[in-house]
């Protein structure tokens, strides 16, 4: 038998469905007429696994696994371990550092730009848009261990 | 209608102040390069800019924000016709026959054809807009829970009807979106959803971190700059006139693709796509030289720019008269409106008539702008499409790590947004459309809660939906719902290609 796309993705949902099911455990259903708060998540946990099972029944309409075009997984792995690492750093270091090194990373070791002008950029655009954000629109960014950025 | 004008004028004089006109123009500035740059749409765009509003009034917002929406439709006809590349996913259509256009040397024309019909359907749109909203608004104040409640079920199959994947995908897709949308303190009994002993999932899940994770992110995750070209020609401000014959050729495609998509963007769904996959259909099999389509056909390009710059005009109405969002622009929007105090819906009129008069006057005003922004400046517009993918998207990244960040200073919607980014880099992969996910994330509080009411106020009988002497408004609208149903079914049977395989088709090979 052929994997295809589509069994992946009905038996990822099911299992998702019934994974949250049992975390729904504590809330209560109620009754028809003064429903709880665990009703309404559990009929659309209900829908979700229907859906996810039909989706599994109609599986072998689909492209086989293999069609699926991975070649972009680097590039994605390599974005979000930069802006997980953005994320983390964000209060603490700031905007403007963490951000400048956010771009310098994606632009100079990610993207292989030259360093000189990938670090003009990066601290550049982090510097206007620091000023444009907290200064001129007024909406405070988070500031880092110098305080004044 | 003498009041419409009325307070049309009163609108008028809201959309003149010289802060409102700034932000329209801000707005539409922004579309157009929303619309032009690959790798960020107008959801993406919209939710990234909605803090920088949060000093505004809701009218400067809402204009502003609207700006973006429909100023992004002008602007991806434009890397569509000289690129090939759909900067927006409603110009896919456009790449077809504009970049064919654009070969022949007629780069020009075409630009100058998308600006015109997407003016000419843009104003229309309005026009409707300002004619169909109110007596809506006003029929709307009928409505009572059931009546709400049958409206999304409705809207939830009307989108899963209308879409180019299938039914059971995007109904899975808005179930899920249902679910997120469960998530936080239950507002009648006070329980916590899945929140994890996070204090700040007791809140919920907000809209704006997944948009730009589903949209922003996991668009770029999917986006390797090697992909992009950076090749462009820009054309010369002479070369924009078309000629006699190109004039003629489009004038009839724009009426049509203006009225299609005006009724297409009213209806649930990615109503921009869908309107000018539509007007493409439909030009295609009116034309006396079919075969001239895929080759450079001027109603090819005239026909879908304006039915997409006419279904963005479309969706305001069921946003603005019901407050019920038909796709996750409109979402975004509403909840712009919700953050500034002004709750859409059929009270808007009443209760906020600058709001609503002061935002229907800008989209006449914003069309004008957007005209002259994109014929004059389209050879500026075009040097930006010259700056290095690999410089570009860092910067998107950044922009969507601050916006998020700035809607309620929390960190944790950064981790969420970047989540969502991994799951819309999955979704895509699997084939799935992520719009589903944002409507029913949005419509999940108001569903709940009128699914509820409802319940409550029948002692628990279903029956209150079906009730056609007590509820009619409800019974007709389950009654479209079985129909959609049926009719779904039917095809899903018949396995035979629609034209909603034909917009996947068209999708995928974009």
């Amino acid at each position: 038998m052929i994997l295809r796309r589509d069994h992946i993705a009905g038996v990822a949902f099911v299992a998702a469905g019934a994974l949250i099911y049992v975390f729904s455990g504590d809330l209560p259903w109620g009754s028809l007429a003064m429903p709880g708060a665990g009703m309404m998540p559990k009929l659309v946990l209900g829908l979700m696994i229907t859906f996810g099972l039909a989706l599994l029944a109609r599986g072998s309409a689909s492209p086989p696994l293999s069609d699926i075009d991975w070649s972009d997984r680097s590039h994605a792995l390599c974005l979000i371990i930069a802006a997980a690492l953005a994320t983390a750093l964000y209060t603490t270091l700031g905007f403007v550092l963490t951000m400048s090194l956010l771009l310098l990373g994606l632009t100079a070791v990610v993207e292989r730009r030259p360093l000189i002008p990938s670090l003009a950029f990066s601290v550049g655009t982090a510097l206007v848009a620091f000023l444009l954000f907290s200064w001129l629109l007024k909406s405070p960014l988070p500031r880092g261990p110098f305080g004044f950025l | 209608m003498e009041a419409t004008l009325d307070s049309l004028l009163l609108g008028f004089l809201v959309a003149f102040r010289p802060d409102v006109l700034l932000y329209a123009f801000l707005g539409c500035l922004v579309g157009t390069l929303v619309g032009m740059l690959p790798g960020i749409g107008p959801l993406a765009g919209i939710s990234i800019l909605l803090p920088v509003t949060y000093g505004l009034d809701a009218t400067k917002a809402i204009v502003m924000l609207a700006g973006i929406y429909y100023g992004s439709q002008y602007g991806g006809s434009t890397t569509s016709i000289l690129m090939r590349i759909p900067g927006e996913a409603a110009s896919v259509m456009t790449c077809i026959d504009g970049y064919a256009m654009a070969q022949k040397g007629r780069a020009g024309a075409a630009l100058c054809i998308a600006a015109v019909g997407s003016f000419i359907a843009g104003t229309l749109g309005v026009v409707l807009l300002t004619v169909v909203a109110p007596p809506l608004a006003s029929f709307a104040l009928r409505f009572g829970p059931p009546e709400y409640t049958a409206l999304l079920v409705l809207g939830l199959i009307f989108l899963a009807y209308m879409s180019s994947t299938s039914l059971v995908r995007t109904l899975l897709m808005a179930s899920f979106g249902l679910l997120l949308g469960m998530i936080g303190i239950d507002v009648l009994t006070g329980h916590f959803r899945y929140s994890f002993d996070i204090p700040e999932l007791g809140d919920g899940i907000g809209i704006v971190p997944v948009a730009v994770g589903l949209f922003g992110l996991g668009e770029i995750l999917s986006t390797p700059s090697n992909t992009v070209t950076e090749k462009v020609v820009s054309p010369r401000l002479r070369e924009l006139w078309p000629t006699g014959t190109e004039w003629r050729d489009s004038a009839m495609p724009i009426a049509r693709g203006s009225l299609l998509g005006f009724l297409i963007g009213i209806v649930p769904g990615s109503a921009h796509i869908i309107s000018s996959f539509l007007s493409y259909a439909l030009e295609k099999r009116l034309s006396k030289t079919p075969e001239e389509f895929g080759n450079g056909a001027v109603a090819g390009v005239a026909g879908p720019e304006s039915a997409n710059n006419a279904a963005s005009t479309g969706a305001f109405v069921p946003m603005l008269a019901l407050g019920l969002p038909t796709g996750p622009v409109t979402a975004v929007l509403m909840a712009a409106l919700l953050i500034h105090g002004v709750p859409p819906g059929p009270s808007l009129v009443s209760e906020h008539p600058d709001v609503f008069w002061g935002f229907i006057a800008s989209m006449y005003v914003g069309n004008l702008m957007l005209l002259a922004l994109n014929l004059p400046l389209v050879g500026l517009f075009v040097s930006v499409l010259r700056i290095p993918y690999a410089y570009l998207y860092p910067l998107i990244i950044m922009f969507c790590i601050l916006g998020v960040y700035e809607v309620n200073h929390s960190v944790v919607d950064v981790w969420i947004m970047l989540i969502m980014g991994v799951v819309g880099y999955g979704l895509r992969k699997f084939g799935f459309d992520p719009a589903p996910l944002v409507l029913g994330l949005v419509i999940a509080p108001i569903f709940e809660m009128s699914l509820r009411q409802s319940l409550i106020m029948s002692n628990g009988s279903w029956w209150i939906f079906f009730n056609v002497n007590e509820r009619p408004i409800a019974a007709a609208l389950l009654a479209l719902c079985a129909l959609l149903l049926v009719l779904a079914t039917r095809s899903l049977i018949r396995s035979r290609k629609d034209w909603r395989n034909k917009l996947a088709e068209a999708e995928e090979g974009s």
